[in-house]
């Protein structure tokens, strides 16, 4: 049996230098994913905890079921899922039938995963309408009521989105990021990391009715949806939903940290983001 | 900088105002701005006619797919000032606090001696997932959005913190809305025109913890619209001018994380200290005010940062009653405020000007009626306090 890590609302286990990362649900036996999870973000949690050992992959070949451009972002890890350029991928990340995610940098080599033996069952009824909700906001025709994010807006800001990449001045981090000072110069673009945990200072939690057009699909199922006001050691603070998944209330003090989930999609495409979740010592 | 600006040139006076009842307004956009319009005119005692006016500034946030561009020259159009100078003023919730502002330094400037000050909004035409864009279509979207916050969101957290570094709690928040409740239950013009118990306030539906649906206000249709005049004409429409003394105005940040505090809004404190210098007073010496309430938490702030109380005693002015009508020192939102008299946003600024201008001239109905006012002042936030004008009005010139 491998050791099981439980990462950023995942499990993960190591084979040699294998890592093998899975969604703690299942539905009828199937491994499945949580409410706003898939295989992008996972990935991304597994990139984390590769570079948290030590493991840093510049270039990875993967099917073109995670999205390259959030990975990117997130990780700086290139993902490269088309047939061509493959040979300077050193990395090959493997996607499961169920949700599951194998990185590996040897295709020769029999993997022995042994996952846990005891998963979460979603409720069906919860795992149904979840999926439902998230097929309809992924239609092309489920557009915005007046919460536009363009891509062009989301990629200007995606490196502090899902990187926390804060800019740096004399005084202090400036984040998420600016474009002129008080003195009309333009600040530097962000290379400063943030903290991964910040302290909440004050909390939310939107029923479904009033939810945001972009959240009105899921946030019934949800039962509403939690946001915390928080502030980064360095200084900087920050408003974050909490992951779907978290069956926390927030309360001012508490220490959280953060992990790469989805936010909504709208005409088809998806917007990742930062979330929170409670810091566990 | 425009600070403390008009003390050397031209005076301004309200010289007439009206509006549209405030709720879900049977008209459409043309129909509401000529309601509004024909009885700002109609309010002026003598010698008014659409064609003395020089020049108008329209505040609207938006027209849910209806008139996008250009919807100032369709309102004159319909209110028989096509032709003049007129433009669209935007500030979210505040766009017609501007316009107003933009109207006052027209004339102080001298480039013209009658303006109409107006705002606009119909909010209620839409199909419910369509009306679902006005909530918070003025805050940070690439950030707060993303993360779930609308304005009642925004407001929550302002509120969960006052409670935390304060001597604040929601049952502060229940007084004010039993207040504003109790304040326009008299008025004509008001969306919801009904009393409510601090018991029934205290148990509303949870729309975003810890605002329940007692906290938020209504959407609303609407439209007002306020005539001004220099002074060196204001005789030729009136002996009972009320005198538009100062406008104050700030912004802050757009999203809350970026501001130092999430307690007070800074945006309303420049521009109450602006609008206060310009006119010669303070605080202590005002007798009503018009008060941005879009959640109940923004009043207890705005009480706060207007200098009505002292930091962090918000909670405790309302617990005291010391805003009700004819009570304390100064009555807050003898309206109804937008809790009750409605809030179609971008008529919002110049309807507050609307109560201001009558209850001044002694002209709205006897039981709303505060006693013996002299100075009046409006407030009008824009989002969650990105924008802030505030203005000053008196019975006296200076």
């Amino acid at each position: 049996m491998n050791e099981v890590v439980d990462w950023q609302g995942y499990l993960a286990m190591f084979d040699q230098e294998a890592l093998m990362i899975q969604s703690p649900f299942t539905h009828d036996g199937v491994i499945v994913f949580g409410a706003d999870s898939d295989y992008t973000t996972m990935a991304i949690a597994g990139l984390h905890l590769l570079s948290s050992r030590g493991t840093e992959i510049a270039t990875m070949r993967s099917l073109p079921l995670v999205n390259p451009s959030a990975v990117k972002s997130a990780t700086g890890t290139t993902v490269v899922c088309d047939d061509e350029n493959t040979e300077a991928c050193e990395w090959n990340l493997l996607v499961g039938e169920e949700a599951t995610l194998v990185f590996t940098n040897n295709l020769e080599r029999n993997l022995g995963f042994h996952g846990p033996a005891e998963l979460e069952s979603l409720d069906p009824s919860f795992y149904a309408d979840i999926k439902t909700a998230w097929e309809q906001e992924l239609k092309p025709a489920h557009v915005s009521q007046g919460a536009y994010v363009s891509e062009a807006a989301y990629m200007e800001g995606a490196a502090a989105r899902l990187a926390f990449m804060a800019q740096s001045t004399n005084a202090n981090l400036i984040w998420p990021p600016r474009q002129l000072d008080a003195d009309g110069q333009r600040l530097e673009s962000p290379s400063q990391p943030l903290m991964t945990s910040a302290i909440v200072e004050s909390w939310t939690k939107l029923s479904a009715a009033g939810a945001p057009s972009e959240f009105a699909l899921r946030a019934p199922v949800l039962g509403g949806i939690q946001t915390v006001f928080v502030r980064f050691e360095q200084g900087p603070c920050g408003v974050f939903l909490v992951a779907d998944d978290e069956q926390y209330e927030p309360a001012i003090g508490d220490e959280v940290t953060f992990v790469v989930r989805r936010i909504y999609a709208q005409e088809g495409l998806i917007r990742y983001g930062m979330k929170a979740v409670p810091k566990l010592n | 900088m425009l600070t403390a600006v008009g003390r050397f040139m031209v005076d301004v006076a309200v010289i007439g105002a009206g509006q549209t009842k405030y709720g879900n307004h049977p008209s459409g956009l043309k129909g509401m701005w000529a309601e509004a319009a024909e009885r700002a005119f109609a309010s002026v005692d003598q010698n008014f006619e659409p064609r003395c006016v020089d020049e108008a500034f329209i505040g609207s946030v938006a027209f849910g797919g209806g008139q996008l561009g250009n919807t100032a020259a369709l309102l004159t159009e319909h209110s028989g000032l096509e032709g003049i100078p007129v433009r669209r003023v935007e500030n979210a919730c505040a766009s017609s606090g501007f316009a107003l502002r933009d109207a006052w330094m027209a004339i102080k400037s001298g480039q013209a001696d009658v303006v109409v000050a107006g705002g606009i909004e119909k909010m209620n035409d839409l199909s419910p997932e369509r009306r679902r864009f006005w909530l918070g279509v003025s805050g940070d979207t690439e950030w707060e959005r993303l993360a779930g916050l609308t304005f009642p969101g925004t407001y929550a957290l302002m509120a969960r913190r006052h409670f935390h570094e304060y001597d604040s709690t929601h049952d502060d928040l229940v007084n004010i809305s039993v207040k504003n409740h109790l304040h326009g239950f008299e008025n004509e013009m008001a969306h919801i025109r009904k009393e409510v118990s601090f018991e029934k306030a205290q148990s509303g539906f949870m729309v975003a913890d810890p605002l329940t649906l007692y906290d938020c206000c209504p959407t609303s249709d609407g439209a007002s619209a306020v005539i001004l005049a220099a002074d060196h004409v204001v005789r030729q429409f009136t002996d009972d001018p009320v005198w538009l003394r100062s406008s104050g105005a700030g912004s802050d940040f757009l999203a809350l994380h970026d501001r130092p505090s999430i307690t007070q809004v800074r945006a309303t404190q420049q521009a109450s200290n602006a609008a206060y210098k310009a006119a010669g007073i303070t605080a202590a010496d005002v007798d009503l005010a018009e008060v941005h309430d879009c959640f109940t938490i923004a009043e207890l702030m705005a009480t706060e940062d207007l200098g009505f109380a002292d930091r962090g005693e918000g909670g405790v002015f309302a617990r005291e009653q010391r805003g009700v009508r004819n009570q304390g020192d100064v009555c807050i939102n003898p309206s109804g405020g937008l809790k009750s008299k409605g809030h179609p946003l971008g008529a919002t600024g110049t309807g507050q000007a609307v109560e201001v201008f009558k209850q001044l001239r002694g002209s709205v109905e006897d039981a709303r009626q505060i006693r013996d006012a002299e100075i009046g002042i409006t407030h009008n936030v824009g989002g969650s306090g990105a924008t802030c004008a505030v203005h000053v009005f008196g019975r006296d010139r200076a």
